[in-house]
């Protein structure tokens, strides 16, 4: 052991293998819990593989007939998973927009110097808090305050507004709106933190100069701070969209996974989950993440390619 | 040197991870009892998807109640694994737990699980349940027969037992019954609503005053379903039965009308609050279980109307589950589970307990049949009414038929997209059929829908 060491010839040491040492653990976690799955779903895609009862059906390969079977349309005529992409974005696009306009202006109205609103703290912890509690007992708790004998509806009837009990939870416009509310009030903190971040990050002597020319705030907002914050703005758009592409709990508690009503809350995921239900079926669920990915990638680079631009 | 320690390092992860993986076996001791011949496991593992029959192997079986979760019976613990069964839920954890007994530690493994009429196929023909005569479950002349037939194989293997036996019944509110009927007495109620022409009458008379025919429309579903002459699925294929059609007519027709409070799940809020002494409606649907353990509500005691309430026979008979045991294969405690399943269908003595303490119809005719005739014998549920006498005569005719291993969730899905027709958020009944079509396609790769 001794002698291996004491070799003049090689004293230069090198530290870059340090480096890889320690991001190694990364790529092994990686390679293992997220590689691996994405790809054994890639392979599962082009597969008959389920479970009927008990017994395991598969796996058989049956090359594109999941995807065949995926745009086929159904005894109504339309293809599933088109409506069901249709609503995944208007449920993530009904929550995100409030979430973006509110976020910005208390982002603006926070990092203001002029306004210095006092007890920041507090109120950045309150509208931060709902995205601590669980998605799923979110949905949970409206679940129960919507009910047609829930506390809302107790309130609506005997302050005289309804007549009858609203069926919240049956009716499409309700059922949206209030997806659309949770996963605004569950978002708007966070988003409001990063944007706040991004804000603080600009360089104060350029909202100072341009007050001093006698800039308005809107020109200041436009000119100054949104061009500064695009970056950022474009990191918190584009989780946001990957993030509502993936909306799964909020709906599926609410609606009891059934996407009611007529389907028009049933997200992608939720149809993936559909598949990997009672009958694990590994080859149609393979084939919707695959579509899922591909969505994704898309989507995220063209934002990222329209935005950037300007 | 570091190369040592590398290899240390990584022989102390595969060490704690094996650790967690592979416990060595308990040394097992001598069990006292000499009864028991061989040395069985010391954990009897119970899956179920709700409490029903976990507290009855509490008071009547067990020796000691630890917690919610664990029972002691001499040296053995019996610990409970509860899924809901809403949505497949219970059958998809308890199909993962099946298909991995082989690979689970003693104490790990299924011992014995229930199941419904909805699903029980599905296990009773797979292997992961075995033939109970082989351990010692042989006495079956009490019992009703369509539990016995209901839980075997295609080949006639019995492969469990039920605790019950589920006729079911109307089960109304006297005092509506009274302003509506001007009667609360059983024969008479029956005889107003003896057929369902019959009974859409006493619903427009119950209108008029007022009140609700039913709860939701949910609640007849059953009836229609368990009298349907075809099964779900017919070679392979999806079957809408024309008895499901005719209760698709009769809710349309309800909510048109407005004979009912809601078109809700029957286990939802919305239903269950009209249990209340508050509730508006009259008839209810259900088996024993259905009003001692799922009517909490109208036992409630400040809000709650005990004894305001009657059984009879409604205007079609049917029946409505209940809960099977089932051996699971590979259990260690062979001699308990059987000890668990003859208790519950043979000892006279429990079998008394659950007709007089908790108001079941047991799955004992000797039993039950003394109490049918026994005039002291009633239920402060029902207002003094013997249920024993109404559900003896209903149980002579159950035929098990008709039942595949898709049910549940047959039966579920329908129910949820048909009522958004009747809610108005679908355009016609074929668009709920569609969707409906659309949700066995996605969840059962092996039905053919057309």
């Amino acid at each position: 052991m001794e002698k291996g060491t004491s070799s003049p010839k090689t004293r230069s040491i090198s530290y870059a293998k340090w480096g890889y040492i320690f991001i190694l653990p990364f790529f092994i976690v990686y390679a293992i819990f997220t590689l691996y799955p994405q790809l054994l779903t890639v392979y599962n895609s082009f597969f008959e593989y389920y479970r009927d009862g008990l017994t395991v059906v598969g796996p058989n390969f049956v090359g594109l007939a999941n995807y065949k079977a995926l745009f086929t349309a159904n005894s109504a005529g339309y293809v599933p998973i088109f409506k069901f992409l249709g609503n995944t974005i208007w449920l993530w696009v009904i929550g995100a927009l409030p979430q973006f306009t509110i976020a910005m202006l208390l982002a603006l109205f926070f990092t203001s110097t002029r306004l210095n609103i006092k007890g920041q703290q507090f109120f950045k912890t309150v509208i931060y808090m709902p995205n601590l509690i669980m998605a799923s007992a979110f949905a949970m708790l409206f679940f129960a305050l919507f009910s047609q004998v829930g506390p809302v509806n107790q309130l609506l009837v005997s302050s005289g507004i309804t007549q009858q009990p609203i069926n919240f939870l049956g009716m499409r416009i309700y059922v949206q709106s209030l997806i659309g509310l949770m996963n605004f009030l569950m978002w708007f903190g966070n988003t409001t933190i990063l944007l706040m971040a991004g804000i603080q990050g600009i360089d104060e002597s350029l909202f100072e100069s341009a007050r001093l020319d006698g800039s308005t705030s809107t020109q200041v907002f436009f000119n100054i701070t949104m061009p500064l914050l695009m970056p950022i703005f474009i990191y918190v758009f584009i989780t946001s969209m990957i993030g509502g592409i993936q909306m799964f709990d909020v709906p599926q508690v609410l609606t009891n996974g059934h996407g009611i009503p007529d389907n028009t809350s049933t997200t992608l995921i939720m149809y993936l989950n559909n598949f990997l239900g009672i009958s694990k079926n590994y080859g149609m669920a393979g084939a919707v993440s695959m579509l899922l990915f591909v969505i994704t990638a898309v989507l995220s680079t063209f934002v990222f390619k329209t935005i950037n631009k300007k | 040197m570091k190369k040592l320690f590398t290899a240390m390092i990584a022989l102390l992860m595969v060490i704690s991870l094996a650790a967690c993986t592979s416990k060595p076996a308990e040394p097992t001791t001598p069990t006292e009892e000499p009864s028991a011949e061989v040395a069985e496991g010391k954990v009897l593992n119970v899956w179920t998807w709700n409490t029903e029959f976990w507290d009855f192997l509490g008071k009547y079986y067990a020796d000691e109640v630890v917690d919610e979760y664990t029972l002691k019976k001499g040296d053995v613990t019996i610990k409970r694994t509860t899924y809901p069964s809403d949505g497949g839920a219970y059958q998809d954890a308890l199909d993962a737990a099946l298909l991995n007994q082989a690979n689970a530690a003693d104490d790990e493994k299924v011992d014995l699980f229930l199941a419904e009429a909805d699903y029980i196929l599905k296990y009773t023909n797979s292997d992961a349940t075995m033939d109970v005569k082989t351990i010692g479950v042989t006495d079956f002349s009490n019992t009703y027969p369509y539990t016995v037939e209901a839980a075997s194989d295609a080949n006639g293997v019995v492969k469990g037992v039920s605790f019950q036996c589920c006729p079911a019944a109307v089960i109304y509110r006297r005092s509506i019954a009274k302003d509506v009927l001007g009667t609360d007495d059983p024969a008479e109620v029956q005889a107003a609503m003896s057929d369902w022409d019959k009974f859409n009458e006493v619903a427009a008379a119950a209108k008029a005053k007022g009140y609700y025919m039913i709860p939701t429309t949910n609640a007849t579903y059953r009836v229609y379903s368990n009298n349907a002459t075809s099964p779900w699925v017919v070679d392979g294929k999806l079957n809408i039965d024309a008895n499901i059609e005719k209760w698709m007519d009769q809710s349309e027709e309800y909510v048109k009308n407005g004979y009912t409070a809601y078109t809700s799940n029957i286990w939802g809020d919305e239903a269950t609050s009209e249990m209340f002494a508050s509730g508006k409606s009259l008839c209810f649907f259900g088996p024993a279980w259905y009003f001692n353990f799922s009517m909490t509500n109208a036992q409630d005691p400040e809000k709650g109307c005990s004894g305001d309430w009657a059984i009879c026979q409604g205007p079609q008979a049917w029946f409505w589950g209940g809960t099977w045991m089932l051996a699971a294969t590979g259990t260690d405690n062979p001699t308990m589970v059987a000890e668990i399943m003859n208790t519950f269908i043979n000892d006279e003595k429990v079998c008394d307990a659950l007709v007089v303490n908790e108001a079941q119809f047991s799955n004992n005719q000797k039993v039950n049949n003394k109490y049918a005739t026994d005039p002291n014998f009633g239920s402060e549920f029902l207002g003094g009414q013997n249920p024993n006498e109404v559900f003896a005569e209903l149980a002579k005719n159950i035929k098990f038929q008709n039942v595949t291993s898709y049910d549940q969730l047959c039966n579920e899905g329908l129910q949820t997209y048909f009522t958004e027709y009747l809610d108005g958020q679908v355009a016609t009944r074929e668009d709920a059929i569609n969707n409906f079509k659309d949700y066995i396609r996605t969840t059962y790769p092996s039905i053919t829908v057309e």
